[in-house]
């Protein structure tokens, strides 16, 4: 009989595969590179094991506070991480295939696999799936779709469309009511003991990752290109947790060491231009950045999906403080921030990326399924140019499918930028 | 000219007759996108509400500078007549967050053509349905009613709202008299004819459209009905499908319109404002819960319910499902549709399209197996 294939594990197993590769060619002498996909590894080893110790699973979008699900003992699985994985391990694309036998091509890519995962059977059926109302249609369109397809609960953290002083009243109610929810799907009530810890972890790792954003700035660049942007996986998947703070506390001390010391991921000479990503990464293919870094010295310092920029939760004495502090992070969580709302949300976030973090390029990774952003795309480019006299690469790709453009397309789109606005 | 025959000459023209009859009389005239824009409020305010559309727009280089190919060519068509001027005589524009194209619309008039369209408004309408949505977006049309007097120096006082409830009631429920004389074995008006008459109430106001639908009723009454069909038709789907060409091509192939789920139909009409005290919270509530687009996310089972049971009400043989290209939105509710209309033996035909009539080839290509397919069933 053939075997059937759990995505779960197959993501858990890309996660210690890496790690391992990682501790054999660079382990001695950047142990550090590894401590991400150790608290990958082991968090999908839980993921994995939901089932059998009984813990209900949560799939859970880009933008839903985890502190929650942690707290009252629910495994969150973030699809947009499950889905990157995939698609960076080229297991996707199979999955893609099979969702555009019911919904069209056009649908984001992030969606279908997650739908041609399930449509084949290849990924357990949650106990709900939770994500919040922006930023885009194709999630609005995709998941209540799915779960009424499967018949599994959902709830959707719906927020207004413009940022004002009702949005964190509003929002904190949402999360009252996806708590009762949980709360249904647990069959248990949410212990605030088991909450005030969750938010004490929360704020630890925010303290810490606060001051680590603030050393990443330097020149040059202390984190390595893939570090920049591998971070959002484990912010998304286990704010919450005693492993988060630990990590952010080990991050901090190396990161301010190597600043102190005036130490780079590349040298100061080496480091010959300073790339911010304002949107998307190219996911199927992270060896990209790498080839960046080598051929054009091109260290990518920031990335939009990892500009974590929410302050900790000040106030954890009771519910109603803990909730709207975590509505402000919903709010503020990356994507919601910057694509949910008008098109000024991003310019600004932009803005403030490619000043902080001294760039001298932009990078639009301009995913084909990303409507809203490609719509003002050019008046982003424009404005960033205005007032910054920044250039901005456009690329066009689908960020998990590599068949919409190729890694040597993007390559020769890197060649020609650098060749044109920075003539050696 | 019959009833028919003026509604069908005003719904064909861009700007119509109509629109521009009422600029000349010295009053405002705000565009407005998407049917959860309570157009009520304006016509309060003695301001005419103008349903955007872009009708034979062929092309959109000046638009494509600023959107993409990957945008919906609704939304890019709209931007392009707005960049050509066609939309000049209009006072203003009303927009909703209704999906990530017209939301984006919106920035991209705000930020390059400001002097062009001095009021231009984005109400924040909530993705779900329940009390407290009903209470957000209650409070956002407050807010847009507050901006729309402030600006025009208008009276929208609440009799004049009710009043204006009223008319716009009376539409809904002419309209679909209108569309049950559909239901007849034999109904007295394509699908083609039914749109252009939907169109006309799209850029006039209300009370006089109503005098001429309550007159195009009645002559309907003694036209002969249409017999020579080869199979009674759906359509049901995106935004953007404002052109009665589009209907014609189908309907010269043999098959009959006879009801449908759009919202330049049925889901713009089909439920009444429920009037209370609080007049936004009256608006708000009714609007939210009118037959959904998939921009609303709690609906998903509704929404085909509604498609089913639209079907079986018109005794249809099958169903058109037409999306404008990058419609997530209505993309993503295909999974439930088709499944939905399948295990009631209800037959589906998905089709992607643009906003031009640019690949009508195809279209006949399509829709002539269809039409064999339900012969043949």
């Amino acid at each position: 009989m053939e075997q059937k294939t759990n995505v779960l594990e197959s993501v858990g197993q890309t996660f210690s595969l890496i790690r391992d590769m990682i501790q054999s060619k660079a382990g001695k002498d950047h142990p550090e590179w590894t401590w991400i996909y150790e608290l990958l590894a082991d968090h999908y080893a839980e993921v994995c094991a939901a089932r059998r110790t009984g813990k209900p699973l949560a799939w859970v979008n880009f933008g839903a506070p985890p502190e929650l699900f942690h707290a009252m003992g629910i495994v969150p699985v973030v699809v947009d991480v499950l889905t990157g994985t995939l698609a960076s391990s080229q297991n996707a694309v199979g999955y893609v295939d099979t969702a555009e036998t019911r919904i069209p091509d056009y649908i984001c890519s992030n969606n279908k696999i997650l739908l041609g995962a399930a449509l084949a059977g290849d990924i357990p059926i949650p106990d709900i799936l939770v994500h919040p109302a922006h930023p885009c249609d194709s999630n609005l369109a995709t998941y209540p779709v799915i779960a009424a397809h499967f018949g599994f609960p959902y709830f959707c953290i719906d927020m207004p469309y413009f940022r004002s002083d009702r949005c964190i009243p509003f929002v904190a109610g949402e999360l009252r009511k996806l708590v009762a929810m949980l709360e249904e799907v647990t069959n248990e009530k949410l212990d605030m003991d088991r909450l005030k810890r969750a938010m004490h972890y929360s704020n630890l790792a925010h303290e810490y990752m606060l001051k680590v954003n603030e050393l990443r700035q330097a020149v040059p660049c202390p984190y390595s290109s893939l570090e920049a942007i591998s971070e959002y996986g484990v912010v998304l998947s286990l704010a919450g947790t005693p492993q988060l703070a630990d990590y952010f506390a080990r991050r901090y001390h190396l990161t301010k060491e190597r600043v102190a010391r005036g130490e780079g991921h590349l040298t100061r000479e080496q480091e010959r231009h300073r790339l911010v990503w304002i949107y998307g990464a190219p996911t199927f293919d992270m060896s990209l950045l790498i080839w960046l870094e080598r051929e054009h010295g091109a260290v990518s310092v920031a990335n939009m999906n990892n500009n974590f920029v929410m302050k900790p939760v000040t106030d954890i004495s009771d519910y109603d403080s803990i909730l709207a502090g975590l509505a402000e992070k919903v709010i503020l969580l990356p994507m919601t921030r910057e694509c949910g709302g008008p098109w000024e949300n991003w310019l600004e976030a932009s803005l403030e990326l490619l000043k902080g973090y001294r760039a001298d390029a932009a990078v639009f990774a301009g995913h084909v399924a990303c409507k809203s952003n490609w719509a003002v795309a050019k008046l982003v480019k424009d404005k960033l140019h205005d007032e910054l006299g920044i250039p901005t690469l456009l690329l066009e790709m689908d960020l998990f499918d590599p068949r919409v453009t190729s890694s040597d397309i993007l390559k020769s789109r890197f060649d020609d930028f650098f060749d044109l606005h920075f003539p050696k | 000219m019959n009833s028919l025959e003026e509604l069908i000459s005003i719904g064909s023209d861009w700007p119509s007759r109509a629109i521009t009859d009422w600029k000349q009389s010295g009053k405002k005239a705000v565009g407005f996108f998407c049917c959860y824009v309570p157009e009520e409020i304006l016509y309060a305010a003695d301001i005419l509400p103008v349903r955007m559309r872009a009708p034979g727009c062929a092309e959109t280089t000046l638009a494509d500078t600023y959107m993409s190919h990957l945008n919906c060519s609704f939304m890019r068509s709209c931007l392009q007549y707005a960049l050509d001027g066609k939309y000049d005589l209009l006072d203003g524009l009303v927009f909703c967050n209704s999906c990530d194209h017209a939301r984006r619309l919106y920035d991209i008039l705000r930020e390059i053509a400001p002097a062009r369209f001095p009021f231009l408004h984005l109400i924040s309408v909530p993705h779900k349905a329940d009390k407290d949505m009903a209470g957000w977006y209650a409070g956002d049309l407050a807010a847009f009613k507050a901006k729309a007097r402030d600006f025009f120096g208008a009276d929208i006082s609440d009799k004049r709202l009710r009043t204006a409830i009223e008319s716009y009631n009376e539409t809904r429920t002419l309209l679909r008299r209108l569309y049950d004389l559909r239901k007849r074995k034999t109904p007295p008006l394509t699908g083609a004819e039914t749109l252009s008459v939907f169109l006309a109430g799209c850029s006039m106001p209300k009370d006089e459209y109503n005098v001429m639908l309550r007159k195009l009723l009645t002559e309907l009454e003694s036209r002969a009905g249409i017999s020579d069909y080869r199979a009674r038709l759906m359509v049901a789907g995106s935004g953007g499908c404002d052109d009665p060409n589009y209907f014609e091509v189908i309907e010269d192939m043999g098959g009959l319109i006879v009801t449908d789920s759009l919202c330049f139909g049925s889901r713009y009409f089909w439920e009444p404002v429920a009037v209370r005290e609080d007049l936004m919270l009256a608006l708000a509530e009714s609007y939210l819960k009118r037959p959904s687009c998939p921009r609303m996310v709690d609906n998903v089972v509704a929404r085909s319910d509604y498609v089913k049971q639209m079907a079986r009400d018109s005794h249809v043989d099958g169903v058109i499902f037409q999306r404008i290209r990058y419609c997530d939105l209505w993309g993503g509710q295909m999974l439930h549709l088709e499944k939905h209309l399948r295990e009631s033996e209800i037959p589906i035909l998905s089709v992607d399209r643009e906003y031009s009539l640019s690949a009508m080839g195809q279209l006949r290509t399509r829709v002539q197996a269809f039409l064999e397919r339900l012969e043949g069933d």
